[in-house]
C-alpha cells in the first residue's frame, strides 16, 4: 500500500511536468513568432529604400586573389542586417555557374549577430560549410572575403566568429579553423599578401 | 589462496613482458626505393617479423586494398594479387605462391612476413628487392649505395669514395675508428673483413644492424676523420706524431662521438619536425580521381625528410604511416619534440604552385587577453603569440627558396591549427600542381623538385630559430 501523502507528491509531480511541458510549447511559439521566417526558408527580400552602396570582396580560386566589386542595393538601416545582406550577396555571386571561386548550392548566411560594434558572429548555414571544397587556400578566401566584405559594411568590427547551424564548428572544410574569434586586423593585414 | 596467487602470477608475468615489450621499443623497416627513403613499423607474431601491406606498398606506388571476411585483395600499380588470413599461400596474376609464414589480417590491415616480400614484390610488381635481415633494411630497385676503399700513402690515409654525399658519425677510440651510416642506403660489395697490414691502417670491418651500417678501421696511431667532396669522400688519416699527444688524449679515454657533417648534425633533439596533413579516416580532399590528399601530404613529408638528413638536419614526423591523429595530437606531438620548427603539409588540386602560411592568432576581448597573462599561462588557442616572428622568419627562408628553385609561391597568414597551439616556430605549406592537372601532384619529379626547395629553405635557417628551442 502506497502511503497517501506519496501518493500527493506522485501527483502534484505529475502536474509540474504537464505545466512545465505546456509554458515550453508557449515559448517556442513565441520564440518562433519574434525570429520570424524558420530556418530553410528563403531569406526575406532587401527593404525598399534608396539604392546604396556595397562592397563586396570576391575571391578567385584561379589567382589567389580578392578584387573589390561594388554594387547598389537598397541596404537596411541595422548594421547587423546590413552586414548579413552583404554577405548574402558575396555568396550568391558565389554560386554563379562562372564564378571564380565557387560555393556549393544552397550555401547561405542566416544572420549576423552584432554583439558591440566591435564582435560579430555569423551563422552559416549547414550547405555553405558541407558543401565547401576542401584546402587551405579555399577556405582562407572564402573566410577572408566574408571578414573583408563585413568589415566594409562594419568599420569598427574587430573580430568575427563563424557558427554553423548556430553550433561551432572546428573547421570550415578541414583546414581553416573555425573554433575561435578571427582577429579582422591579422585578416585585413594577410590580404595585402593576396594579389 | 593458491588462485590468488596464480593470479597475481599471471599478472606479474604480463606486466613484466610488457614493460620488456616497451623496453625494446618499436622494431622498424626503412624502404630505400628510387622515389623516397621512408620506415614502416614491424609486427613481430610468433616470433615472425611481418610488415603492413599499406605500410609497404603506399608510398611506392598507387595502392587499393578490400578486406572481406579473412580475404584481402589488393590492387598495386594494376596488378592483383589476393591473400587469406592466416594461409600461406596467395595468388597473383602470375600464379600462386607461399610466403614464409601465414599472412596476417589484424584490424582490417594486411601484413606480410617481411621475408617473402623480396620474392613476393618482382611477381606483383616486376619491382626488384633486396632484404638485409640484420639492418631490417629493404632496397627496392637499384638503390643500394656502394663504396670503395683505398689506402694511400704520404700521408697514410684511408679514404673511402661514395657515390652520394653521405653524413657518417665518427668514433675516435683507441686503435680504432668506427664511423656509423644510419641513413644512407650503404652495402658492402668485397669481404666483410679487409685486411690491410700497414703501418698504419690494419683492417676494415663492415658490418650491419639494426642502428645502420657500421664500418670499423683498426688502426696503429692516433686518427682523425674528415669528409671532402661535399660529403662524397671520407678520409681517415694519421694525426701528425707531434700533435698525436694532444690529440689522442681524450679519444683513448673515452668514446667521442664526432659529427662528419654539416653543423645541423651536431644537435641532439630534432630541428625540424614535418606533420603530413590528413590520415588514417580523414583523406583530405580527392586531388584527382584516386589520388587523396592524405597519400601525397605524406610522399612529400617523406621526400622532404630526405632532403633535410641529406643536408644534415634532424628531422622527425608527427606520422609515418596511414593513421588518424588529431589536431591536438600533432601540436602535442611537436611541441614534445623539442624541434625549432614545425611544418604541417597539405595539398590541393587548384591553383599552382606552393603555398606558404604563417600563424594567425585568434582575436581576443580585452577582458580575456589580460585574464590569462595574470595568472601567468599562456591559453591553449593562443600558444604559438611569442612564436610569431620566428614563425615569419621561416616562411621568408622557405618561400625564398622556393622562388630561387622557379617555383610560383605565396606566403600570407592563415587561421589553422595545429600551427596556432605549437609552441615553437610554425609554417603549413600547401602544394598545387606545377600546371592545371592536380595528377601532377604525384608526380615524383615536381615533389622532389618541392621537397628540394623547401629543404634548402630550412636548412638555411640554422641559427635563426634559437628561441623556438
Amino acid at each position: 500500500m502506497i502511503p497517501r501523502r506519496l501518493q500527493v507528491m506522485i501527483v502534484l509531480l505529475v502536474l509540474a511536468i504537464l505545466a512545465m511541458a505546456s509554458y515550453l510549447v508557449y515559448l517556442k511559439r513565441k520564440a518562433e513568432a519574434i525570429s520570424g521566417a524558420p530556418s530553410g526558408q528563403p531569406i526575406s527580400a532587401p527593404l525598399p529604400g534608396p539604392p546604396q552602396q556595397l562592397t563586396l570582396f570576391v575571391a578567385s580560386d584561379e589567382d589567389d586573389s580578392l578584387t573589390t566589386t561594388v554594387v547598389s542595393s537598397a541596404l537596411p538601416s541595422d548594421a547587423g542586417q546590413r552586414a548579413r545582406l552583404a554577405l548574402h550577396t558575396l555568396i550568391l555571386r558565389y554560386q554563379q555557374k562562372d564564378s571564380p571561386h565557387r560555393l556549393g548550392d544552397g550555401a547561405d548566411v542566416h544572420e549576423v549577430y552584432l554583439l558591440d560594434p566591435a564582435s560579430a558572429v555569423v551563422n552559416l548555414n549547414a550547405a555553405f560549410a558541407d558543401k565547401h571544397q576542401s584546402g587551405v587556400e579555399v577556405e582562407q578566401l572564402s573566410v577572408f572575403s566574408m571578414v573583408r566584405t563585413m568589415k566594409a559594411q562594419l568599420p569598427q568590427l574587430a573580430r568575427v566568429r563563424f557558427l554553423v547551424e548556430g553550433k561551432s564548428r572546428v573547421t570550415l572544410a578541414g583546414h581553416v579553423d573555425l573554433s575561435d574569434w578571427i582577429d579582422v586586423g591579422s585578416v585585413v593585414d594577410a590580404c595585402r599578401e593576396l594579389h | 589462496m593458491p588462485k590468488v596467487r596464480y593470479i597475481l602470477l599471471r599478472v606479474t608475468l604480463a606486466l613484466l613482458l610488457l614493460a620488456a615489450g616497451f623496453a625494446a621499443g618499436q622494431r622498424k623497416l626503412t624502404v630505400y626505393a628510387p622515389q623516397t627513403t621512408y620506415q614502416a613499423d614491424v609486427l613481430v607474431r610468433e616470433g615472425v617479423d611481418y610488415v603492413g601491406l599499406a605500410d609497404l606498398l603506399e608510398p611506392l606506388g598507387r595502392l587499393e586494398t578490400r578486406v572481406e571476411g579473412s580475404r584481402l585483395t589488393l590492387v598495386f600499380n594494376g596488378a592483383a594479387a589476393e591473400f587469406q588470413d592466416g594461409h600461406r599461400q596467395y595468388r597473383s596474376s602470375a600464379g600462386k605462391f607461399e610466403l614464409s609464414a601465414n599472412f596476417l589480417i589484424v584490424d582490417n590491415r594486411g601484413y606480410l612476413p617481411i621475408a617473402s616480400v623480396p620474392q613476393m614484390l618482382p611477381r606483383l610488381a616486376n619491382l626488384q628487392a633486396e632484404f638485409h635481415a640484420a639492418s631490417r633494411r629493404f632496397f627496392v630497385g637499384n638503390t643500394q649505395m656502394h663504396f670503395s676503399a683505398e689506402l694511400r700513402h704520404d700521408p697514410a690515409r684511408l679514404v673511402l669514395s661514395f657515390p652520394a654525399p653521405v653524413n657518417p658519425t665518427s668514433l675516435i677510440e683507441k686503435n680504432r675508428v668506427r664511423l656509423l651510416f644510419r641513413r644512407e642506403p650503404l652495402v658492402n660489395s668485397g669481404p666483410e673483413t679487409a685486411n690491410y697490414g700497414d703501418a698504419f691502417v690494419q683492417s676494415t670491418t663492415y658490418s650491419e644492424s639494426p642502428e645502420g651500417v657500421e664500418l670499423d678501421v683498426a688502426v696503429l696511431q692516433p686518427a682523425r676523420v674528415t669528409v671532402g667532396d661535399n660529403g662524397r669522400t671520407v678520409t681517415v688519416s694519421a694525426v701528425a706524431q707531434a700533435a698525436a699527444p694532444a690529440a689522442a688524449a681524450p679519444a683513448a679515454t673515452s668514446q667521442t662521438p664526432v659529427q662528419a657533417g654539416q653543423p645541423h648534425a651536431e644537435r641532439s633533439r630534432p630541428f625540424v619536425i614535418l606533420d603530413a596533413a590528413h590520415g588514417g579516416s580523414d583523406n583530405g580532399i580527392e586531388l584527382a580521381p584516386g589520388l587523396e590528399e592524405k597519400s601525397v601530404t605524406l610522399a612529400l613529408a617523406r621526400r622532404l625528410q630526405r632532403e633535410l638528413e641529406n643536408r644534415g638536419v634532424q628531422v622527425v614526423l608527427t606520422r609515418t604511416a596511414d593513421n588518424t591523429l588529431s589536431l591536438d595530437q600533432r601540436a602535442a606531438a611537436a611541441n614534445g619534440s623539442h624541434a625549432a620548427l614545425l611544418v604541417s603539409i597539405h595539398a590541393a588540386p587548384n591553383g599552382h604552385g606552393v603555398r606558404i602560411y604563417t600563424p594567425m592568432i585568434p582575436a581576443r576581448g580585452s577582458a580575456q587577453q589580460t585574464e590569462p597573462a595574470k595568472r601567468g599561462m599562456q591559453p591553449w588557442e593562443l600558444a604559438q603569440q611569442p612564436y610569431l616572428q620566428l614563425s615569419a622568419r621561416a616562411a621568408e627562408a622557405m618561400a625564398g627558396a622556393c622562388t630561387a628553385q622557379g617555383l610560383a609561391v605565396r606566403s600570407s597568414a592563415a587561421p589553422l591549427r595545429p600551427l596556432n597551439n605549437a609552441t615553437l616556430a610554425s609554417v603549413a605549406v600547401e602544394i598545387a600542381p606545377p600546371q592545371a592537372d592536380p595528377k601532377e601532384l604525384s608526380a615524383a619529379g615536381y615533389q622532389q623538385k618541392v621537397a628540394a626547395a623547401l629543404a634548402a629553405g630550412i636548412a638555411s635557417l640554422d641559427g635563426k630559430l634559437e628561441g623556438a628551442q
